[in-house]
């Protein structure tokens, strides 16, 4: 299996109080991770400090076969890495102005430009929302514009905050489908969660966060508590 | 003298003829107000964005200072700007004193910590997402201000509003350091002394009306701005 | 907008900056800089300089800048080299002024003369009284409210030392400071039934907005003589003398002075020419 990217040693303290220490994170590529954790255990910290958003105490990273500090990755894992919100936040605009934000740093024409918003819509269903203003969307499908003003901007990792935390059932399944799109489209994807039994079947990976520190969920040593093992439910029960 | 509504007549009569000097008078006002407001806007809007964003050292002195300085009488501010630039000054020799640049400066002085402590408690209140999700889809530090600033622009327009209510009704300052020179530094407060110095009751009146008008939309767009920055939040 | 950001979002820092200096630059766009008279209120109040500068103006090409403020000021002003040319009447402290070598080339430009004004019902009875001296003294026992300026002006001094010479040296509290301009202490004065001592250009130019009449003028004590003087130039390197100077002969010339001469309000002189007075007398 090989690794997207390695950070190693990771330490944040809040107000003297530590909150990780982290020997070693590797990030599958290609594959989805599940985290997990309690409330407060330091899910959000950590997603934030793997996408670029928040500074660490110490961090190293190993990423497309470099050793560097989390300053001096920052540049390139703000540019690969997305992070998604647990309740995204969308800009006060329409629904494919929202889409179309991180192509403004892509430098494409606004034909364009235009072009990949439309596809990005009928990518995740979404055309008809086209020129809805955002705000007054609902829960499930502001997530849903959330993905795709992501994956517009083709991102080798998506960090998911409680991406379904909030959700009934039907904006669950509807998330739920993109993600399996997106991760067969290649894209690596980490998912917090507290809950673990709505996002379980895609995921390959079970990370568990207890003490500020990272444990490794086998499979065969917590089958039936969480089944992470293969995409499909039917396997997952064993 | 005549009687109040004689006088409202005739200061009708005096703005609607188009009167040069009245009118002169007005842009002046204008113009210097504008200006001030202008240039003490961007500056004013980092700052309060730095300190609602980010921990530095001295950072809360920073903000209660701001919020002292919000309260500093105009006049006091001009008799400060007038020492400085008098010519026995330490900056005398830019032989600002009496001109309308003394008056922008004195006004930017004013505007600048109502600016920013209004700007401040926006931009504190402001959804942090915001800021993240500019930042994680690939915005610059530089892009990503001006889509929060976006996000609120409501709040930042009722202090912008505020700060431009607070200079153009001012008098102390601008008495002081524009010395109200006809054609040059008198706007609209300082005609107002003068020309009720004078017993010139229509005139002043006519320029009072203007600033009337002027201070009560403002108001009502301060509200109506601040308003709207709430129901969105 | 399908760029959010490229349009509503972002200032473009070019266009910023050029439409803030086309905003700055006309608000200072005069080319040359123009010359600081500082003066007292009643020269600019009456209307006098108004008819006077452009005149200047037009022959010399110098614009002209008034600060129109007491004359305590318009000298304190001055003395900081904050203008470079000041008219006031106040002898006495003109001649200070120069003693001290911030003044230079004192003319004499004009006089007019100070009238003391009261109520219509004349409390004090001061009418017939032809000495200004006594007229004060009635004032003072009798405790009727009189307005001062108060601002250290040239009125003010003007009054502080009548009152010297009346030998008033105890002023209770019918002896009211105003710290206003002379326009503002002669609606003071009508709104409270007050005396005050105004200069006659002033009086003439407010007399049909107050209820208040001339009771004691004429006296010699009563002269009120406007001088010019020419900013020291070795005090501030940037003090404009020879535009200064210009405004000194142009208006004392012939041609200034006669236009002082000519100067009405309200059908009524206000300003003699005391530069070449005899002269302009003999035409």
């Amino acid at each position: 299996m090989s690794h997207l990217i390695t950070y190693k040693n990771i330490t944040i303290s809040l107000s003297g109080k530590s909150i990780l220490n982290i020997d070693q994170l590797d990030v599958a590529a290609h594959q989805c991770t599940l985290l997990t954790g309690r409330n407060g255990s330091g899910k959000t910290t950590l997603l934030k400090i793997i996408s670029g958003l928040l500074k660490p105490n110490t961090a190293n990273i190993h990423y497309q076969g470099l050793d560097m500090s989390w300053k001096q990755a920052k540049p390139y894992i703000q540019k690969d890495i997305i992070y998604l919100h647990q309740q995204p936040y969308l800009f006060d605009a329409s629904v494919s102005d929202n889409i179309a934000y991180g192509l403004h740093r892509l430098g494409e024409s606004k034909a364009v430009a235009r072009q990949k918003v439309m596809h990005a819509l009928q990518w995740a269903d979404l055309s008809h929302l086209a020129h809805r203003s955002a705000k007054e969307l609902s829960g499930g499908e502001k997530q849903r514009v959330a993905l795709t003003r992501a994956r517009i901007l083709s991102p080798q990792l998506l960090l998911l905050d409680e991406p379904t935390a909030s959700m009934d059932t039907d904006a669950k399944q509807q998330t739920g489908l993109l993600l399996q799109r997106l991760k067969s489209e290649g894209v690596s994807i980490i998912i917090s969660s507290h809950e673990t039994h709505t996002v379980k079947h895609i995921a390959d990976h079970h990370l568990h966060i207890k003490d500020g520190q990272l444990e490794t969920i086998e499979p065969s040593t917590d089958s039936d508590k969480v089944s992470v093992l293969k995409p499909s439910k039917k396997q997952s029960v064993t | 003298m005549n009687d109040l509504g004689q006088a409202s007549a005739n200061a009708f009569e005096l703005l609607l003829s188009g009167n040069n000097d009245i009118w002169e008078i007005i842009s002046l006002s204008f113009g210097v107000s504008f200006s001030a407001i202008l240039i003490a806007t961007p500056v004013a809007l980092i700052i309060a964005f730095f300190l609602a964003f980010f921990q530095f050292p001295l950072r809360r002195t920073l903000i209660s200072l701001f919020n002292t300085f919000m309260s500093v009488p105009a006049v006091i501010i001009g008799l400060t700007l007038y020492l400085l630039l008098s010519r026995s000054g330490p900056l005398g020799d830019l032989r600002l004193l009496f001109t309308s640049k003394a008056m922008v400066i004195g006004q930017i002085m004013l505007s600048f910590p109502l600016l920013v402590a209004m700007a401040h408690a926006t931009f504190q209140a402001a959804d942090r997402r915001a800021w993240e999700t500019a930042i994680t889809l690939g915005a610059t530090p530089w892009r990503a201000f001006p889509t929060l600033m976006y996000e609120v622009r409501f709040g930042l327009i009722a202090a912008i509003v505020a700060g431009f209510g607070r200079v153009i009704a001012e008098i102390g300052c601008s008495m002081m350091v524009g010395g109200n020179i006809l054609h040059s530094t008198r706007n609209i407060p300082t005609a107002i002394a003068l020309e009720t110095s004078k017993g010139e009751f229509a005139q002043g009146i006519a320029l009072g009306m203007v600033l009337l008008v002027l201070s009560l939309s403002l108001n009502a767009g301060v509200s109506v701005f601040q308003g709207k920055g709430e129901l969105r939040t | 907008m399908i760029f959010l950001g490229k349009t509503a979002l972002s200032l473009n820092p070019t266009t910023y900056i050029s439409a803030l200096s086309i905003l700055f630059f006309s608000l200072c766009a005069q080319a040359s800089e123009p010359l600081r008279l500082a003066t007292t209120t009643s020269t600019e109040n009456s209307g006098l300089l108004a008819e006077l500068l452009p005149a200047f103006t037009k022959q010399t090409g110098i614009r002209v800048d008034v600060i129109a403020v007491g004359t305590g000021k318009a000298l304190q002003i001055a003395r900081n080299g904050d203008a470079d040319v000041v008219m006031v009447h106040a002898r006495q402290a003109e001649d200070v002024f120069i003693a001290e070598g911030f003044g230079v080339n004192r003319r004499d430009v004009m006089e007019n003369d100070f009238v003391i004004v009261g109520p219509q019902n004349n409390p004090a009875a001061i009418k017939n009284e032809n000495s200004t001296l006594s007229a004060l003294k009635k004032i003072a026992t009798k405790q009727i409210p009189f307005i001062s300026r108060g601002d250290n002006s040239g009125t003010h001094k003007k009054e502080l030392s009548l009152w010297k010479h009346a030998g008033i040296n105890e002023k209770a509290n019918w002896h009211k400071e105003a710290g206003q301009g002379m326009g503002k202490v002669l609606l003071m004065a009508s709104e409270l039934g007050a005396y005050t001592l105004t200069d006659r250009g002033t009086w003439i130019a407010y007399q049909d907005k107050l209820s208040l009449q001339v009771l004691n003028d004429g006296g010699i004590l009563l002269k009120n003589p406007y001088g010019i003087i020419a900013v020291n130039p070795a005090l501030h390197k940037d003090i404009q003398y020879l535009k200064a100077m210009s405004l000194i002969a142009w208006i004392t010339s012939l041609n200034g002075q006669r236009m002082i001469d000519g100067f009405q309000k309200n059908g009524q002189r206000l300003f003699y020419p005391t530069a070449i007075k005899d002269v302009i007398a003999d035409e």
